[in-house]
């Protein structure tokens, strides 16, 4: 009798903690009413709600990557996150919510060959662009993060669906115009001009305001007629990077000394113990030299603008060297943490995101010896460059400073040929002139002048990165502004 | 050759052969490295390599020795052959994608073959007692072995490949 009763109480023991477990409601959407295109970035729009105060573990996972956050969920209270992920060609995205049964959505993405225009109207219009396959949005099919904008390739919204996008959404919004996204806003108010005139970038071309859908259509017809600067690729910034070869160095001196070690311990001590033992402790003592060697992550930053604009579009690529077989937890620079990716594609990598999704905390992958996992950032930086340069006829430069900055020195790129630049204070000019050389010989001047047409005058300055928290200590950066001609 | 200067000879093929192989190793990872490229390939061929040499090498060594010198000293040989490229498995081990139970099966299999062999070549000599006589069949049965494991080993690959 009494082992029944123990029983009966060891079972309403385990029942009553399995009755409290939290009931979790969960729905994932995708931005752009699920459309994206290959090998661009879209976004997961989740809602949370749970009947509890608990603390959920939230998983998106798409192809070899994979997107965790960590979610406070309060009863009645619906959590929201907007989670950056990559298009993958299964199109296939889980949530996976823990503690208790874990509570999985499927997201399927259509994966467009065509071009993608977003028409975002109150009116629910859409715009036909020859070639384009045109999405009608709502204000709510538009993300809340910049990096989801590369899904599509235009947009035209309105007034009305512009004033309904919340504070987040305008945000990614101002910040695709300044990477030069092309978009055509309809019956523009005087202060969205003035909010998108503060941002747009690549000298104003890509964004336009038009009175009428027919007007919106030819504006953009004729956006597309001209192209926009391409953006770097990511493995550019990459080959800036001189590689690390620390590790390799400390292996090739430990291995050498092994050797030298055991050839003598075979002419003086020729034992077979001393034989077999030599080399297993030398193993062992490579193993530990593995372990204590750490080696820094290396930071590259290379960021371009034009002369008087008010942001520069910058692509960053860190590099984590590896030493031992292991997976790594890696805290991400909090600046840079917005729009982060592996640079290679194929790269099985976890990101862990703040509650609200929009900013990258820590990166997780595998790593080994000589490993060089990087990742690649990118977004825009506020700028005050303005630089007006004149040829004169004897070929020296008359660079001046129209801007309300002072400058450092740096280097003027003009006619496949580099000048040294001198620091100028607002309003001064200097005259350039002097032994122009040839930028073979350093990769940033190398890269800067693939990055300039051949009759665009340019100066490269080196960035000051003392300014990006997180920032490692091997951090290099720099920034290519191309000039306006001097009235 | 008196049985120190075997083991002498062969710790120095073993340690000539690690060096070798370290050799090929740091080369291909440092070209690696300089063109941004994972090493992880070339160290999953060099450990390849590593045992395919040294398993091409123990059986003939093994039985040779084990036949003439008898098991201790075919089997000291024979491991003085196996051991000293060790330090230089372990560090490709580290830069490779191969998981650590197969390369340990792989370096058992070469001490185990190290140990086992000798004792094979002595028998041998106690059935064949003439030393002029044991010593060319060992070397024969030494090298149809590596030859079976070489064919072996082709075939395995070939399969893999399709």
């Amino acid at each position: 009798m009494s082992r029944r009763l123990l029983l009966l109480g060891l079972a309403l023991c385990c029942i009553g903690p399995a009755s409290a477990e939290p009931r979790i409601e969960l729905s994932a959407g995708p931005a752009w009413k699920g459309w994206t295109r290959p090998g661009r970035t879209t976004e997961i729009d989740i809602r949370l709600q749970s009947d509890v105060e608990t603390r959920a573990s939230l998983d998106v996972a798409t192809g070899r990557e994979s997107v965790g956050a960590a979610v406070e969920l309060q009863p009645g209270r619906v959590a929201r996150l907007q989670i950056a992920i990559r298009s993958a060609p299964a199109s296939a995205v889980s949530v996976r919510v823990t503690p208790g049964p874990p509570t999985a959505r499927d997201v399927t993405l259509a994966q467009s060959e065509s071009p993608l225009l977003g028409v975002a109207l109150a009116t629910g219009e859409l715009v036909a662009l020859e070639g384009f396959h045109a999405l009608a949005l709502a204000a709510d099919d538009l993300p809340r993060n910049a990096s989801a904008y590369s899904s599509i390739d235009a947009l035209v919204i309105d007034a009305p669906t512009l004033v309904a996008l919340d504070q987040r959404q305008l945000g990614a919004l101002v910040a695709y115009t300044a990477d030069c996204g092309r978009l055509v806003v309809l019956d523009a108010g005087a202060a969205v001009q003035r909010l998108l005139d503060g941002a747009r970038g690549c000298g104003a071309g890509a964004v336009t305001s038009a009175r009428s859908l027919a007007d919106a259509k030819a504006m953009l017809s004729e956006s597309l007629a001209t192209s926009m600067p391409p953006t770097l690729s990511l493995a550019s910034a990459g080959a800036l990077a001189r590689p690390g070869h620390a590790a390799w160095n400390a292996i090739a001196v430990s291995l050498a000394v092994y050797f030298a070690a055991a050839a003598l311990a075979l002419v003086y001590l020729p034992a077979l113990p001393v034989m077999l033992l030599a080399p297993a402790l030398a193993t062992a003592a490579l193993l530990a030299l593995l372990q204590g060697v750490h080696p820094q992550s290396q930071l590259i930053v290379w960021s371009e603008g034009k002369s008087a604009a008010p942001l520069a579009r910058y692509q960053a690529w860190q590099r984590f060297p590896g030493i031992v077989r292991e997976r790594v937890r890696v805290p991400l620079p909090p600046q840079l943490g917005a729009a982060v990716q592996p640079c290679e594609a194929g790269q099985a990598m976890r990101f862990e995101v703040d509650a609200s999704g929009a900013r990258a905390l820590f990166a997780e992958f595998e790593t080994r010896l000589f490993r060089q996992v990087a990742l690649c950032y990118r977004g825009t930086f506020p700028m005050e460059r303005s630089i007006a340069v004149a040829a004169r006829a004897d070929g020296s430069y008359v660079v001046r400073n129209t801007g309300g900055r002072a400058w450092p020195s740096g280097v003027l790129l003009a006619a496949g040929r580099v000048h040294e630049l001198p620091a100028i204070v607002p309003g001064a000019a200097a005259n350039v002139a002097g032994e122009a050389r040839r930028p073979a010989a350093d990769a940033a001047l190398r890269l800067a002048s693939t990055r300039i047409r051949i009759d665009q005058t340019a100066a490269l300055w080196a960035l000051d990165l003392s300014g990006v928290a997180g920032a490692p200590v091997d951090s290099t950066g720099w920034l290519l502004v191309a000039a306006a001609p001097a009235r | 050759m008196n049985e120190t200067l075997a083991s002498r000879f062969a710790a120095l093929s073993g340690l000539v052969l690690a060096a070798a192989l370290a050799l090929w190793w740091l080369g291909s990872a440092r070209l690696a490295i300089d063109q941004g490229a994972d090493a992880a390939r070339g160290s999953a061929d060099a450990l390849h390599a590593a045992w395919l040499v040294r398993a091409l090498l123990v059986p003939v060594l093994a039985l040779r020795v084990g036949a003439l010198r008898g098991w201790r000293d075919g089997a000291a040989s024979s491991l003085a052959m196996v051991v000293p490229s060790w330090p230089v498995l372990a560090m490709a081990w580290s830069a490779s994608a191969v998981p650590l139970g197969q390369s340990l099966l792989a370096e058992g299999f070469l001490v185990v073959a190290a140990i086992v062999l000798p004792l094979l070549g002595h028998g041998l000599r106690r059935v064949v007692p003439r030393s002029e006589l044991a010593e060319p069949i060992a070397s024969a049965l030494g090298v149809a072995l590596a030859a079976a494991l070489w064919l072996g080993h082709a075939r395995w690959a070939f399969s893999s490949a399709l």
